[in-house]
């Protein structure tokens, strides 16, 4: 992958996260720091840090994102389309950071 | 809902009676129906242009009664007999509707509107003729009518059935079918709260979840009837702030007073319990709500609708106990009195802001009145289905207090005429939202007082009015601009008129409700889907002359049709998140 094509997102412990930045985009919140013309740190970096999303949690989130450009690609249409599985203990710290990143 | 049982009763009776019937009785009984149309057709609008639907239906009646008397002559040959056969039970099917629906009210009705002409002084009865509304109104259905008149003399003859003089241009667009069936993926947030939501008892602390994503939660919970005291407690837990529950019919009292007794009740500002019949009364009020005074200190929003057990002195000690509140629903409290809202006029006449006392058949509408117009600051008022409600309390309590009001509900009022839409004009000069539904002694003329008087008027809601094509159109033109919000819920007569008026005029609109308008074609409503561009929601039940045609032809991507094929269960009626006051700010 290409450094121009990814987004790095750091965690709160720290743990980095280096995705596409299609991915990334489907958070609204990312795609708003990446695109707005107003000059963000990370859209020049190209890294977004969340010091209230712990390592599991962001990494569920990337699987997220993935798997949503999955289920949307044109490919999809006829093929059988998988259930994102979610462990009932992530679900609550999952819809918080979910609701954040509007997603 | 007594009303809509009767209905029900009415309409197998009488099909029944007009299919068994096939001989003289039917005619005399179309003859008559002849006369009551007319009838009806004369009162119901005193402007000359019926809808051109209603005429022709007429035109056609007469024809028929005329070529009954000729039946009974025996020599006929049984094809053209069975051919009038037909005729006459389609006649007899597209009519049978509007004989359907039984009202009650009718006979009230002649009593009542001699009373009410006493009451109001005659000037104002004086029905201004057609041409005497409000200048640019009467402008505006000029243009509608010879829009209409003029593809009329264009294309010559119609013939006999409803004429559809309106052509819409619009179609579908082709080869876009691949696009729809790419659906949108569901959002990590939906998809978190649906596994919550099925593993609920699992949740062992609600701690951080913001309010909003609480709320949520509770709604999906009361929904699928997973809600319990449990997820209660949780919610009761720390020091809530918030609190929505739409439906407490779960609750058992002891489950109540146990969760409740132990909560900390310092921060709570809304506190929403609906259909709370069951768990709430008068002695377990001082245990848990209304433990002190001030025991509530920031509570600002409260509703307890369905307290069917709560009286006059129960929300007494509640209002004593929560002396910040602005916001108070109390609908379907059917104990409470006119008293209960000189408590509240009392205490918190300079704070209140809205008021909804929806269906609370105990209170009589005119010994409200002088409490109501003690509240110096009420933004939104709501007696819906009072039917003690009139024109003369509408007219006094807005003289007070009219200028202040932005949201006035007065669905089922059914009391109400025309008076009170020239009353709700010229003193609400601030009104943004209006609901009219079910209030079937209006006209035309109405749509007049509301185009000149209501310039901010974001929200309309109607149902099951007898408003005209024209007028709603002619009404669009000219307020079409700031609507947000409108419903046209089985207004029967909407049909191309306000389809082009709507495509042409509301460039704001985000919610449309056009269930049971059934002369809307799929070109009528591709044109106004693809033109309002704000549009995010459509709800078409009972549309079903609505086809594919429309569903994938439309190109609009962000418009949510409800009501046609299958859409999940109670989706009509979800609530956005709210906040503490519909108008104002804390």
């Amino acid at each position: 992958m290409k450094k121009e094509d990814t987004v790095k997102l750091i965690s709160a412990e720290g743990m980095e996260f280096v995705i596409d930045k299609e991915a990334a985009m489907v958070s609204q919140t990312i795609r708003n720091m990446l695109t707005s013309p107003g000059g963000f740190a990370e859209a020049e970096h190209g890294e977004v840090t969340f010091p209230e999303i712990s390592a599991v949690i962001l990494e569920k989130i990337c699987q997220y994102f993935y798997w949503s450009l999955q289920y949307s690609s044109y490919n999809f249409v006829g093929g059988k389309e998988t259930e994102f599985h979610i462990e009932p203990e992530l679900t609550l710290e999952l819809m918080m950071a979910a609701n954040y990143l509007h997603t | 809902m007594l009303v809509e049982e009767s209905e029900d009763t009415e309409k197998p009776e009488r099909s029944k009676e007009r299919v068994n019937v096939k001989g003289k009785r039917r005619y005399s009984r179309e003859e008559k129906r002849k006369g009551k149309l007319l009838v009806e057709s004369a009162l119901d609008s005193k402007d000359e242009s019926l809808v051109d639907g209603s005429v022709s239906d007429v035109e056609l009646l007469a024809q028929e009664v005329n070529l009954s008397d000729e039946k009974p002559s025996k020599k006929n040959n049984r094809r053209t007999s069975q051919g009038r056969m037909e005729r006459f039970r389609d006649t007899a099917r597209q009519n049978a509707s509007r004989f359907a629906h039984f009202n009650t009210q009718e006979e009230d009705d002649n009593i009542l509107s001699m009373e009410a002409e006493s009451e109001i002084p005659s000037e104002e009865l004086e029905e201004k003729g057609v041409e005497d509304w409000p200048g640019s109104f009467s402008t505006a259905m000029k243009i509608i009518r010879d829009r209409a008149a003029n593809l009329n003399v264009r294309q010559g003859s119609s013939s006999s059935d409803k004429v559809q003089s309106l052509q819409i241009k619009w179609v579908p667009q082709k080869c876009k079918r691949k696009d729809w069936s790419k659906r949108l993926p569901p959002s990590l947030l939906d998809l978190s709260l649906r596994v919550l939501v099925d593993n609920a008892d699992a949740i062992a602390s609600l701690a951080h979840v913001p309010d909003a994503l609480r709320h949520k939660l509770c709604h999906m919970l009361c929904d699928s009837r997973r809600m319990n005291s449990n997820f209660f407690d949780l919610l009761l837990n720390g020091s809530p702030t918030e609190i929505r529950l739409k439906d407490c019919s779960w609750l058992t009292e002891e489950q109540f007073t146990q969760c409740f007794e132990k909560c900390d009740t310092t921060n709570l500002t809304i506190l929403q319990l609906d259909f709370c019949g069951h768990c709430f009364a008068d002695y377990n009020l001082p245990s848990t709500l209304a433990r002190s005074p001030n025991s509530l200190p920031a509570l600002t929003t409260l509703s307890l609708t369905g307290a069917y057990r709560l009286s006059d002195a129960g929300l007494s000690a509640l209002v004593s106990s929560a002396p910040a509140l602005r916001s108070v629903n109390l609908s379907q409290c059917s104990f409470l009195t006119h008293s209960a809202i000189d408590i509240l006029a009392t205490s918190l006449a300079s704070v209140l802001l809205e008021l909804f006392i929806d269906d609370c058949q105990s209170i009589d509408a005119m010994l409200v009145l002088p409490s109501l117009k003690k509240l110096e600051h009420l933004e939104v008022l709501s007696v819906a289905g009072l039917e003690s409600v009139t024109d003369s309390f509408i007219k006094e309590f807005l003289i007070a207090r009219g200028d202040g009001i932005k949201e006035l509900i007065l669905m089922d009022c059914w009391k109400l005429t025309d008076s009170s839409l020239k009353i709700i004009a010229e003193t609400c000069s601030n009104l943004r939202a209006l609901d009219i539904g079910n209030i079937s002694k209006l006209t035309d003329t109405s749509f007049g007082y509301l185009a000149s008087g209501c310039r901010s008027l974001q929200s309309l809601k109607l149902c099951h009015n007898a408003f005209s094509d024209d007028a709603i159109a002619a009404f669009l033109e000219m307020s079409g601009e700031v609507l947000k919000e409108l419903a046209l819920n089985n207004v029967g007569k909407v049909g191309l008129n306000t389809a082009l008026s709507l495509a042409r005029r509301s460039r704001n609109l985000v919610s449309l409700d056009l269930s049971w308008c059934r002369n809307l074609t799929d070109e009528a409503m591709g044109l106004i889907v693809d033109s309002c561009l704000s549009l995010r929601v459509l709800k078409l039940f009972g549309c079903s002359q609505i086809t594919d045609v429309f569903l994938y032809g439309h190109s609009n991507a962000k418009v949510e049709i409800i009501g046609l094929k299958l859409s999940p269960f109670l989706e009509h009626i979800k609530t956005p998140a709210q906040g503490p006051f519909q108008y104002s700010s804390v």
